[in-house]
């Protein structure tokens, strides 16, 4: 009996060291780790392109979503355990103000568009309105042309959009509100629109596609790429580019200032791989030029950017409108 | 025997230090983080929080909706003890009754929440056989419904354990004494009954109060306190000492709850002998009862039909051709499975340190006449009111500038200390129903302490400590809230894989993985089932 009983102590603490070994193995400290905030789709790109470049095993990818990466980066600065992170451009310029947390990235092509030295755009996220169209022939419903549309009653309860609170998707729908109808209208539209939403309002900006695919509701606000594929697959969802804007995003990668030389060298180039290589198939899912020279097919209707530099400060206050039309 | 009583002080010591570490310093983080200002310490945290009245409706939310699934739960779960226990239905019928009634508890709550939305959503099985959805599942309904779920097998187990320690013969009694249907059933069940009701309830409200899992996945617009606490920790703007505070009221009806059940436990009953011969259940009554359990317990298995049927359909709803190809595409992903192997290492190490914890501080408590023993009574009452959320926290806020951090050492910790309150009370009460005199004869007969431990103790308590590994494997299976602040890339467990697959929607991963933990844990179960079985044949 006693040999059992030390066989099975033996076994007890034999767990604990492995358990508290197998975390810090050599392989695992080695490989890059890349938070993304991206979708699925551009995920699977950049992990394809990394492979063909020849970092297969050598790095891993960690998805977390948008607002949670977010709240990461502000609250954990340099101690973040990513080497790598993509995420919505003015995040990143905002956690480096705050903590000083990346290092400088160069690309050898031209942008479009300025941004600061840290990142480099790797995707452009586009709002836009989508249905389900079999289902709203179904119901008897009109097809909705804009957002102040998707205040009609006869939509209550059947359109999905994101929160603003968890999702950078939802922040779309509220700037074209905003610019479009200003401080005095925009917030009683969306006070409106988010009655009308109901019990719909999804905390992933994946949420509103699925639901719409899934026939949860009819109507739907998210990523236009995403109603794009699910269109080309064959499913009865269109897409409606609203009169008030398809807005943008930018996504960029960035790496986090670890002092480690060796390892920051390999995120270094993991994070140019990723810029560079991945934008030719990232931009079929995306369609927004965001280097010199690059083509786009199904350019979105009415493409639009809000007037000053995206910060966290303004998604604070649009969160706080955002959350008054509650 | 100064030896042994200096061996029993050591242990006691070291034991001691180690939860102090593990339990308290993370807590006291949370406390000090919550009057921690821009400039030393301060109240405004906790002004901040009451005057921007998003506390008090969340706080709100949370105690009506808990209250009335507590209520609901306790009912149902009442029933269905009463029907094991007094009436006449088949043996079988009731082996089934208490094993499908706690069949939940191997799944991840967060399971629970997109089970209901493919079972009652507007393209839910169930809706779709109905023609159109039976009620809206988001928000108050879904809670309510999720909680139920979640805290019946708990609740019905206290009841179930409770009601086995009844004297059937009393109410052989009151049958000869000609009282009234209502007044027998006050005297000999209800009254009898009240304390373990009590705990029933007080057990389901704590928590659905603290559960992480169900509001995240079906909570839609109906904010609860557990989801505040999470959009505050790891929103797009973190306010940690916002958090602190959240996590200090969280604890509070917590608190308050075990002070009421160990006012409850006093009222307890308590029988000389017990006799469970059944005694005067009439046929109507067997009927009934047996038909409604039934009913009731089909309804609870048929709600997670979707786990077995969404991931096998090609296209679910569009689609219903039944394929393995989403099953395939699972299992050949690298990442899930590591995620598969980390789920095992923590459950698996969860439960052997475990048990030696929980056997160890049951031992001190119960078998040694140390001074301070009556410590362990007192943390195995704060690791019962401790959410796991607010555990999970206060490891966040004390080993974040650690090595601990990002180790799977860090999350068994974690799991130890959170359900450390059921093995301890296991341990400790068969180790009271044991023989006191058996450390004497072991001294009179020239053993050490240590070798009446080994040769005598352990021996006996052997079934025990099997329960014990079972009930901490589970439980580390299918845990989220706290280990939602705790895991990092490398060390994702099953279950907060399942909160991240959410971010994508990805149902057919979800429900794969959730099948994964449920298989598992059944494969556990019935593999200590099978050893106690082995062990009493041969006893």
């Amino acid at each position: 009996m006693n040999k059992k009983v030390m066989g099975f102590l033996t076994v007890a603490s034999s767990a604990i060291v492995l358990a508290a070994c197998s975390s810090g193995s050599a392989n695992s400290n080695d490989q890059v780790i890349i938070y993304s905030n991206a979708d699925d789709e551009a995920i699977e790109v950049m992990q394809n392109t990394l492979n063909d470049k020849g970092f297969k095993g050598e790095y891993m990818i960690q998805s977390v979503g948008t607002s949670e990466l977010g709240g990461k980066l502000l609250a954990e600065g340099k101690k973040i355990e990513a080497d790598v992170v993509t995420m919505a451009s003015y995040y990143i310029d905002s956690a480096d103000a705050q903590h000083d947390m990346f290092i400088d990235l160069t690309s050898s092509q031209a942008l479009i568009d300025e941004t600061s030295n840290i990142q480099l755009p790797i995707l452009g996220n586009v709002g836009s309105i989508f249905v389900n169209t079999e289902m709203l022939a179904q119901k008897g419903l009109d097809t909705p042309t804009s957002l102040k549309d998707l205040t009609d009653p006869q939509y209550k309860d059947l359109i999905s959009i994101p929160n603003i609170m968890d999702s950078s998707t939802g922040w779309l729908l509220v700037q074209a509100i905003m610019a479009e109808y200003g401080e005095e209208e925009g917030p009683k539209i969306l006070a409106n629109l988010i009655q009308n939403v109901g019990p719909h309002l999804e905390s992933s900006g994946s949420g509103p596609i699925k639901k719409v695919k899934t026939g949860e509701v009819p109507i739907g606000f998210g990523l236009r790429a995403q109603a794009l594929d699910a269109k080309e697959e064959g499913l009865p969802i269109d897409y409606i580019d609203p009169i008030e804007g398809n807005y943008s995003l930018v996504e960029s990668v960035a790496v986090v200032d670890k002092g480690d030389d060796e390892k920051e060298k390999k995120a270094q180039e993991i994070a140019l791989t990723i810029a560079n290589d991945a934008r030719e198939q990232l931009l079929v899912q995306y369609p927004v030029a965001l280097y010199e020279g690059e083509k786009v097919a199904n350019e979105p209707a009415y493409l639009k950017k809000w007037a000053t530099t995206l910060t966290v400060d303004l998604l604070q206050q649009h969160q706080a409108i955002f959350n008054a039309a509650k | 025997m100064l030896k042994t009583t200096m061996l029993m002080r050591g242990m006691a010591f070291l034991l001691l230090a180690t939860i102090v570490f593990f339990l308290a310093l993370p807590l006291g983080a949370i406390v000090l983080k919550s009057f921690e200002g821009a400039d030393g310490w301060t109240l405004q945290n906790y002004e901040q929080a009451l005057s921007s009245g998003i506390l008090t409706e969340v706080f709100f939310n949370s105690v009506w909706v808990s209250t009335i699934a507590a209520v609901i739960t306790t009912v149902l779960a009442f029933l269905l003890a009463y029907t094991i226990h007094f009436t006449n239905v088949a043996k079988p019928i009731k082996k089934f009754i208490r094993l499908g009634v706690t069949m939940p508890m191997l799944l991840p709550t967060i399971t629970y929440g997109f089970v209901l939305i493919y079972a009652f959503g507007n393209q839910g099985i169930f809706s779709r056989i109905f023609g159109q959805p039976i009620f809206t599942i988001y928000g108050f309904n879904g809670l309510v419904i999720g909680y139920v779920m979640y805290t019946l097998p708990a609740a019905f187990l206290l009841m179930h354990n409770a009601m086995q320690y009844m004297d059937h013969r009393f109410i052989i009694v009151s049958h000869l004494m000609h009282d009234g249907k209502w007044r027998r059933f006050y005297h000999t069940i209800l009254r009898p009954m009240l304390s373990p009701i009590g705990g029933a309830f007080i057990l389901a409200f704590i928590l659905s109060f603290t559960d992480y899992g169900i509001p995240a996945s079906v909570g839609g617009t109906y904010d609860v306190i557990a989801t505040t606490l999470y959009q505050t920790m790891l929103g797009s703007i973190p306010n940690f000492s916002q958090g602190a505070v959240i996590s200090i009221a969280m604890l509070a009806p917590a608190v308050l709850g075990m002070l009421a059940m160990g006012i409850l436990e006093r009222g307890n009953v308590s029988y000389k002998s017990v006799s469970q011969q059944v005694a005067f259940s009439s046929k109507t009554k067997t009927v009934l009862f047996g038909s409604g359990s039934v009913v009731l317990v089909l309804t609870l298995l048929a709600v997670f039909t979707p786990l077995i049927i969404v991931p096998f359909t090609t296209a679910y709803p569009f689609d219903f051709g039944f394929t393995l190809q989403h099953f395939q595409a699972v299992i050949q992903m690298p990442e899930l499975m590591n995620v598969y192997k980390n789920s095992l290492l923590v459950a698996i190490s969860t439960a052997l340190v475990g048990v030696v914890i929980a056997f160890v501080a049951g031992l001190l408590s119960a078998r040694t006449q140390l001074k301070n023993r009556q410590a362990f009574d007192a943390i195995a009452m704060i690791t019962n009111a401790v959410p796991g959320m607010v555990l999970g926290l206060g490891y966040l806020f004390f080993f974040n500038n650690s090595s601990l951090k990002g180790t799977f050492f860090i999350i068994i910790a974690y799991a130890i200390m959170h359900f450390f309150t059921t093995p301890f009370l296991m341990v400790k009460n068969a180790l009271q129903k044991m023989d006191p005199s058996w450390e004497v004869t072991g001294a009179l007969l020239r053993d050490s302490w240590l070798q009446t431990v080994f040769r005598v103790i352990l021996p006996n308590i052997k079934k025990t400590l099997v329960e014990v590994f079972s009930y901490y494997f589970i439980n580390a299976m299918v845990t989220v809230s706290g280990v939602i602040f705790i895991v990092t890339t490398h060390t994702v467990l099953v279950s907060t894989k399942i909160k991240e697959l959410q971010h994508f929607s990805k149902f057919n991963e979800i429900f794969i993985l959730s099948l994964f933990i449920l298989v598992t844990n059944i494969v556990v179960k019935i593999a200590c089932e099978f050893y106690l079985n082995s062990q009493s044949k041969r006893g």
